[in-house]
């Protein structure tokens, strides 16, 4: 079945089993590995893209859920101003460890950014509770986005 | 102690870093497990489902293993596959390969497998409270003397529980081995901390089949918190035959829930302690642990886990007359293995109940209880090793006074009288030994070989995998900030046993404790031998003696000297402290415990990278307090857990505000890290919800409906 959606701000066109998984949809027919399998059951967040704006786990959406909408992954968001901005926060305060699950972290980071952008730690944690990391205790992943935050909100 | 950022930190950002599933191979097929669905039986039958061309799969079954079906270990009893009698659930009983993922996993999914049932064990309890179960050998600590025990003094017994811990890293473990006939070479890339562990365990099951097995690491590995330590050699033992018989390269990457049924855990542990302690001086004269852990259905690296457990049960304390037994136990569940920690957690979890448990009894504050007990410069641990430093008790004297302590003892105790929900406050302490115990570092002999080239740029080959630790950046941090050579010329090398030499393992706290001070001396050492002030300025001005090589050995001190058999002398050369006061709130309406904040002061010795340290620590302490809280892998009356959906991980909501300091930070040796954080943290939520609720609950996770059971027992 033919699937038409805007993937990282491109048009894209795709034959393909309208229940096939977002995520392998993602991963085996446009080849963008920065979208990571976790657990595969919406959980751990690790899959999360912006669908039509909105942060969702790709592992529990299917092709069909696409069609028509705009999908965003941290491939496209890495290129975007409050994407680059995240990155360079991220890296500052070397919160990534392992780092499979910050993909994820980007995309639901980069979504708070973009609609609230708040500076208020209680608004983050909430923002960022449908990804899950092993390997930091979050603490890293809260300055980095506070100070993202901040930065934004200084023009910086 | 700059924190330099991570050279890997944007490339895991943007989705370009590349993880096991990323990798692709032409004409790549993919492998998956035919796993036992019952505890214990021996196979009758297996069916396979109607409607598919066997000849498009390939099989590994025991008899296509051309070498010997047994995985590497310290005790060597656990088989690759299963030749005739299961062992436990969700051992493997032969590997399955095809070019179509989805039509492979329909396929292997609709085998039946036919068996006689056997008598199994797989409940905590039921293990570990039987002696039939044990295994048969026992180590044992014995430092008593002939003093007799006074009637004076008072008697504690108590038995303390811990359970299974699933390491839960982000990316499941997978593989790919690709067998290249015309070189007889089995190449693996594999999602493993210790490379060489699966080298021999490919050299094992391809025996003369192959003449040579290569394995390289993954650009990301995603976390493993020693999960990925032994399992990634069964895994791609299993893929290296179908490779070998299908002539093409497989990938095998588990489901989260195969990962969770399959690969090793936290050993649950049963820890019986007794102990006399002297009423007036309130110093604990004698004390007797019996330390038992669940290995699971076969040995394997159980052993190595026993013996760090009953090197560190005694606590930071000093008691004069000490016996220490530890043992293993079987039952029908997959083994269990290494995780931070190894042994310590499950060890610290018994004894500082315990100390909380005596100190209640006594009437005495835990805090003042522990500083009358604990141990200093001139006591000995255990083993007769001498304690040489009091930085345990510094440790917990700083955490004490930064966490204002004593002053929320006396107002949380006033707010508890008028409110349902009511606060608590404990405290927990611990160390962990650095590097392999006892000879380990002395028969491994560690080597590491840096080469240096016509541009200047230093290249470093360990077997040290960076599995989201930071270690390749650190490892590196060790070696040119000791020579003022600039951080962009200076690297190390993904791990690759065709190129790498066997540094060892990824475990124990040595990865910066012995490769990254070895490192170190390695570059004070060719400065000397070079004569250069600037390595920069010396390899342009002498072009002819580049490219260079240097390779080296480590040497433990001379001081460690350590009778692994009778458990006498010096176990660990350095040792890193750590205490912590964490605060909670429990809840009254839902028994929950809210966690609100954890200070913890620890000393590592010497900080290398203080941004990265602090990560590690703050990681390792949430894995500790969620190991007391909430995490656990089998519930009677309801089974294994198998997905991220019920184990329960602790979410961005469910975590306190965690202070970290290091302590002693002057000193030149960097210590062992890894593990600490998580070794201590546990028993000082169970001390806190005794505060709150009166309650002392001898087994984790302190999860609502045993808080409530014990309230109404109480």
């Amino acid at each position: 079945m033919k699937i038409e959606f805007k993937l990282n701000k491109k048009s894209v066109m795709i034959e393909v089993d309208p229940m096939k998984r977002l995520l392998d949809v993602l991963r085996e027919d446009f080849k963008l590995m920065g979208t990571k399998e976790g657990c595969g059951e919406g959980e751990c967040g690790a899959c999360t893209v912006l669908l039509g704006g909105k942060p969702i786990t790709s592992c529990t959406a299917n092709a069909v859920h696409a069609e028509g909408k705009e999908v965003l992954t941290t491939e496209g968001i890495s290129e975007e101003p409050d994407g680059k901005l995240l990155i360079e926060c991220f890296d500052e305060t070397n919160a990534v460890q392992c780092g499979f699950c910050f993909p994820g972290f980007l995309v639901s980071a980069y979504h708070y950014l973009q609609t609230d952008g708040e500076n208020d730690l209680e608004k983050i944690k909430t923002a960022l509770s449908g990804n899950i990391c092993r390997c930091t205790g979050y603490q890293k992943i809260f300055e980095a986005v506070m100070m993202a935050c901040e930065r934004k909100a200084n023009g910086k | 102690m700059k924190s330099i950022k991570k050279f890997d930190a944007i490339p895991k950002l943007n989705g370009s870093w590349r993880y096991l599933d990323d990798y692709q191979y032409e004409g790549m097929i993919n492998g998956q497990f035919l796993l036992s669905d019952f505890h214990h039986g021996k196979i009758k039958e297996i069916i396979f489902p109607e409607g598919y061309n066997l000849e498009e799969f390939t099989f590994a079954r025991v008899s296509d293993i051309p070498g010997t079906n047994i995985v590497p270990e310290p005790v060597n009893d656990q088989p690759f596959m299963v030749d005739d009698e299961v062992m436990h659930k969700g051992q493997v009983i032969m590997g399955i390969a095809h070019p179509d993922k989805r039509l492979l996993n329909e396929f292997v999914k609709s085998i039946k497998v036919t068996h006689n049932e056997l008598p199994a064990i797989y409940g905590m309890k039921q293990c570990l409270d039987d002696e039939a179960n044990h295994f048969g050998k026992a180590d044992i600590i014995d430092h008593r003397t002939d003093t007799p025990v006074d009637p004076n003094w008072i008697k504690h017994h108590n038995v303390y529980y811990t359970p299974h811990q699933e390491q839960a890293y982000l990316e499941p473990q997978g593989t790919i081995a690709i067998y290249k006939p015309d070189t007889k070479e089995m190449y693996i890339r594999v999602t493993a901390q210790c490379p060489f562990y699966v080298k021999g365990g490919i050299e094992n099951i391809m025996g003369d089949a192959i003449e040579n097995a290569v394995v390289e690491s993954t650009e990301g590995l995603g976390g493993a918190f020693g999960g990925k330590e032994d399992f990634p050699s069964l895994l791609s033992g299993v893929a290296a035959i179908l490779s070998y018989k299908s002539h093409k390269p497989v990938k095998m990457v588990l489901e989260r829930n195969e990962d969770i049924a399959i690969t090793t855990k936290r050993h649950p542990a049963r820890i019986e302690i007794t102990t006399y302690t002297d009423p007036e001086t309130k110093k604990i004269k004698k004390l007797e642990i019996d330390y038992r852990l669940d290995a699971g259905a076969y040995q394997t690296c159980s052993t190595v886990v026993m013996s760090r457990g009953i090197l560190h049960a005694s606590g930071g304390y000093a008691i004069p007359d000490t016996y220490i037994i530890g043992r293993l136990f079987r039952s029908n569940t997959p083994i269990n293995g290494a995780f931070r920690g190894f042994g310590a957690p499950q060890a610290f979890a018994g004894m500082e109940a315990h100390i909380d448990l005596i100190a209640n009894d006594l009437d005495i504050d835990p805090y003042k209880f522990r500083k009358i007990n604990i141990f200093h410069i001139g006591d000995e641990f255990p083993t007769t090793q001498p304690v040489m430093e009091n930085n345990l008790e510094d440790c917990l004297d700083r955490v004490i006074v930064k966490s204002d302590y004593s002053r929320k003892v006396e107002e949380y105790r006033v707010w508890n009288e008028t409110h349902d929900d009511k606060k608590g406050i404990g405290i927990s302490m611990g160390y962990h030994g650095g590097g392999f115990t006892g000879n380990g570092e002395k028969n491994m002999k560690p080597k590491i070989r840096v080469t240096i080239d016509k541009d200047a740029i230093v290249r470093i080959y360990v077997s040290s995998t960076d599995m989201g630790q930071g270690a390749h950046t650190t490892l590196a941090q060790l070696f040119f900030e000791e020579i003022g050579h600039p951080r962009e010329k200076c690297w190390v090398e993904l791990p690759h046993t065709g190129k790498t030499p066997d540094s060892g393992p990824t475990a124990a706290s040595r990865t910066i404790y012995i490769i990254g001070n070895l490192l170190a001396k390695t570059a004070r050492e060719i400065k000397k031998e070079l004569g250069f002030d600037n390595l920069e300025e010396y390899v342009k001005n002498h072009q002819d003696e580049f490219p260079k090589e240097y390779f080296r050995i480590f040497i433990p001190d001379s001081s460690v000297v350590f009778n692994d058999q009778k458990y006498i002398g010096v176990a660990y050369k350095d040792y890193s402290w750590a205490a912590t006061v964490n605060e909670i709130v429990w809840h009254a309406d839902t028994y929950q415990i809210e966690l609100i904040k954890s200070w913890n002061v620890l000393d590592i010795g010497k900080v290398v990278n203080n941004k990265i340290a602090v990560g590690q620590a703050e990681g390792g302490i949430l894995q500790g307090l969620a190991y007391g809280t909430t995490e656990y892998i089998y519930k009677p009356g309801f089974g294994r857990i198998n997905g991220f959906t019920d184990y329960t991980l602790p979410t961005t909501l469910d975590i306190p505000e965690i202070d970290v300091e290091f302590i002693h930070t002057d000193n030149l040796v960097a210590k062992g890290l890894g593990e600490i954080p998580m070794d201590y943290p546990a028993p000082s939520i169970r001390g806190a919800l005794h505060f709150a609720t009166g309650v002392m609950i001898d087994e984790y996770p302190l999860i609502p409906e045993r808080i409530f059971k014990a309230l109404k027992e109480n």
